[in-house]
């Protein structure tokens, strides 16, 4: 059995009198597709942005690959191979969609080389093209970022995610403002990330999981409330009864 | 538009060239030398104020601290250390270098409008830290007789008194620091302060340390103000107190918008309108300022690209 | 004890000095709680207040009126600034308002010189304020008494104010979350609009409690901005308490430099902010949110 790939160890998270996270403590497998769930208000987001460096929690420590990375900042996450998608959409508006994920990329190879010419780190362009591909953007190369519509612009986020080639993927709620078709392409793209990485996903759609993770987690009044396969998961009465009245 | 659209991508590709090419001829366009020495010097302010208003984002209020230091670091060398012009202009530079770093360290600490508060606040005290080391620096008085009077080029003399040779002379550094200018906004850290300025979280989600980019931008534009202030005060001979004073870091403030913020050129064309409107009207009427307050208002209201960039982005958007 | 005494009259120099600190930070903490706004005309807006108040009290000989004119004039002239200057900036960022009432300082500036020269005008202590009285450790000059006593009761008046009207509670929520108020079905553009001026009514009130203690010139408005900006960094960001404390410390730690070690006055000032900058970025009594 190798060791998880990140793992919380009880993370509390408290703004002001209000603990938003109380005592979670979960791990995650290599090359898993798992998505954390539940209610509004559930502490998702919390627990998103303390594993994700947005801020170190009150108490509790975050593991990565073995190592102790409660409070880096959030700069050092991409650099040790941990990206993330916002909830709300975060790209560089005025940049054109492939100068977006070609800086991106040039993170591990050139941060502060103020002299050389943009251009002759070449293979970073084309690294950037292959991306946009990836996420079916190839298209949209020369368009400034504003002027995408609402779905692409949430698949660019994925592509300057992997720009700094993750081995853990983290997407708070990929798909939320998405039409239908949007949120199935997008989907589909998940699953195919998940092949080579290990990807977690915060969802308020429960539905929209249930088919796809191997892995669910279940948080409530920012609480463990439930950590198995969709089918255990489903299962569980503590589950149905919060989403009382859901179509499981 | 588009019959020239090969020509404007060889202008762009060549904007340093071309640039330089403009000045060249810039003296013919002005009525008296002195005027277009100063717009040159003021181009240069400009120019390294918007490698941090323009391309990174962050609005400065305090870069007259950086123009002054420069000013007073290549003064001081000249009057009272009696050292050559070129050595003069190295200490200047590094002086304003010196400075941005501490005024830059401490004002990222402060974000957002925070920012543009504490930089205003540190170049006062810059401003009271050489009003009163008098002995240096003159004081209230400013610092006199920074004279070069004949500036020896490998045997080469050349007067410096003469107005048409101090342009040219001027122009050189110019010249050296849009090539430096360009090369920085065409390097991999140029795409980085751009995306410092477009979404800071993103940025630092992609792995960039935010800080420390801003910190290095802050300090590569303090350093070009600061080589702006040491050509201002071999041009002077005299380095005034108000150099450091919150109207010039105001100043350099409303040329970069006026001009247009983040344009590689804009920088000149502001200082040139400015400094054209303070010479049309300061013969007409000593309230001239009360122009250029109107005309800055209305550039925030209705122009906020500012003169240059409202022309690229005409000619961008009849080339598409 | 005779050095005792020379302390506390300094320290009571400060908290005068301070008061005039504590009504500018005030308003600036105002606007920006409310607007988010930073008003680089405020400088602009005392000095007007003061000249406004100067001339008022030459041609009535009546300072007390001006008390009451200056705030209603120069709120005026920033409920104009907020309807058609500030107003058409919201929503493009929040340099704009500050670039643009930096622009209005200019030409505030510039029609103050059109209307009464380049040059400062002079004003007397007002009648009934000279002089000086014991305060137990020394005379001290009546007049900074006054504006210590007229510091407070402003600031006391405006707590109660937001504390206990209906339109207080709006500016509380409204500074919280301007969603709150639209929900409430409030037009808050006209909160804006009338926090707006109250800022700037105050601002040009600490303009003429001020001049009889400052020389009266058309740049006297710069250093004063400069230095409000100190407090608002010291003090934190849209808060009024840390307006007053802060207001109060500034004032009382340049007049004790001044004192004790006079060439560092100016400068002890941005030393203080440096401090804080470096331990307590979002200020002594700030919230570590409003930063952004």
């Amino acid at each position: 059995m190798t060791p998880p790939i990140l793992a919380a160890e009880n993370l509390s998270m408290a703004f002001g009198r209000f603990l938003a996270l109380k005592n979670v403590t979960v791990s995650f497998d290599r090359n898993t597709l798992a998505a954390i769930i539940g209610p509004n208000g559930a502490g998702k987001s919390t627990f998103f942005n303390a594993i994700s460096g947005a801020f170190a929690p009150s108490s509790g420590r975050v593991i990565y690959e073995g190592r102790d990375i409660t409070g880096s900042p959030q700069h050092a996450f991409a650099r040790m191979g941990i990206a993330k998608s916002f909830q709300i959409t975060n790209v560089f508006p005025q940049l054109t969609t492939h100068e977006n994920v070609r800086v991106a990329c040039q993170m591990r190879r050139a941060r502060f080389d103020i002299l050389t010419p943009r251009e002759s780190l070449g293979d970073l362009s084309d690294k950037a093209d292959r991306l946009l591909g990836t996420v079916g953007l190839a298209g949209a190369r020369k368009r400034p970022a504003a002027d995408l519509a609402h779905g692409q612009q949430r698949g660019l986020e994925i592509a300057l995610a992997l720009a700094c080639d993750p081995k853990l993927l983290l997407l708070d709620e990929p798909t939320a403002g998405m039409s239908p078709e949007e949120t199935v392409g997008m989907m589909n793209l998940i699953v195919r990330l998940a092949a080579e990485r290990t990807v977690i996903l915060v969802e308020h759609k429960m539905k929209l999981v249930m088919g796809i993770c191997q892995r669910v987690i279940v948080l409530h009044h920012g609480e463990l409330l439930a950590d198995g396969s969709p089918e255990e998961v489903r299962a569980n009465t503590e589950v149905r009864r919060v989403y009382l009245g859901q179509n499981v | 538009m588009e019959a020239f659209r090969p020509q404007v991508d060889f202008i762009a590709r060549h904007r340093v060239a071309a640039v330089v090419v403009f000045l060249s001829l810039f003296p013919l366009l002005v009525p008296y030398q002195a005027l277009a020495v100063n717009i040159l010097i003021f181009g240069l302010y400009a120019m390294g104020f918007n490698i941090l208003f323009g391309y990174t984002g962050m609005l400065s209020f305090g870069h007259a601290a950086f123009l002054g230091t420069g000013s007073y670091g290549a003064g001081i060398a000249i009057v009272h250390l009696g050292w050559p012009w070129y050595v003069a202009i190295a200490t200047g530079v590094a002086a304003a270098t010196a400075v941005g770093m501490v005024v830059g360290f401490l004002a990222i600490r402060a974000r957002g409008i925070y920012f543009a508060m504490v930089t205003l606040a540190l170049a006062q005290c810059v401003y009271y830290v050489f009003f009163q080391a008098e002995t240096y620096t003159g004081g209230e008085n400013g610092l006199r007789g920074v004279e070069v009077g004949v500036i020896d080029l490998f045997g080469w003399r050349l007067d410096f008194v003469d107005p048409t040779v101090k342009y040219y002379v001027v122009l050189a550094f110019v010249a050296f620091a849009l090539w430096f200018v360009s090369r920085v906004l065409g390097s991999p850290f140029g795409a980085v302060i751009e995306t410092v300025r477009e979404n800071e979280r993103r940025a630092q989600a992609c792995g960039y340390d935010v800080a420390r980019t801003k910190l290095v931008a802050f300090v590569i534009s303090a350093a070009l103000c600061g080589l702006a202030g040491t050509l201002r005060a071999l041009h002077l001979s005299i380095v005034p107190i108000d150099s450091l004073h919150y109207l010039t870091s105001g100043l350099v403030v409303m040329m970069c918008l006026l001009g247009g913020m983040g344009t590689f050129f804009g920088p000149f064309v502001g200082a040139a309108t400015l400094l054209l409107i303070e010479e049309t009207f300061t013969n007409l009427t000593r309230h001239w300022q009360l122009i250029t307050g109107v005309v800055f208002m209305a550039c925030v209201l209705f122009f906020p690209r500012g003169i240059w960039g409202s022309i690229l982005h005409w000619i961008r958007r009849e080339g598409r | 004890m005779a050095d005792v005494n020379l302390f506390l009259l300094q320290l009571f120099t400060g908290l005068a000095l301070g008061s005039v600190y504590v009504l500018l930070a005030t308003g600036l903490s105002l606007i920006f709680g409310m607007l988010t706004v930073v008003s680089f005309a405020h400088g602009a807006f005392f000095m007007v207040g003061a000249y406004i108040g100067v001339y008022q009290y030459g041609v009535t000989g009546n300072f007390w009126i001006s008390l009451v004119v200056v705030p209603l004039v120069v709120g005026t002239v920033g409920l104009l600034t907020e309807r058609f200057l500030v107003r058409p900036l919201y929503g493009r960022g929040i340099d704009y308002p500050l670039l643009l009432t930096f622009g209005l300082s200019y030409v505030l500036i510039e029609i103050v010189r059109i209307f009464f020269g380049v040059q400062g005008i002079p004003i007397s202590t007002p009648e009934g304020l000279r002089g000086a009285v014991n305060i137990g450790v020394g005379h001290f000059p009546l007049y900074r008494l006054f504006l210590i006593v007229a510091t407070a009761v402003v600031v006391g008046g405006l707590w109660l104010f937001i504390e206990r009207t209906r339109f207080g509670l709006i500016i509380r929520a409204g500074a919280r979350d301007p969603e709150i108020v639209r929900v409430l079905g409030i037009d808050i553009s006209r909160v804006w609009l009338l926090v707006f001026g109250l800022g700037t009514a105050i601002a040009g009130l600490s303009g003429i409690l001020a001049a009889p203690i400052r020389a009266v010139t058309p740049e006297m408005g710069i250093p004063v901005l400069v230095e409000s900006f100190v407090v608002t960094v010291v003090g934190g960001m849209g808060s009024l308490a840390g307006a007053v404390v802060a207001g109060l410390l500034v004032g009382v730690v340049f007049s004790l430099t001044s004192l004790y070690a006079p060439a560092f006055a100016e400068t002890s000032i941005f030393a203080l902010m440096a401090l804080v900058l470096l331990v307590r970025p979002q200020g002594l009594l700030g919230r570590a949110g409003l930063m952004g």
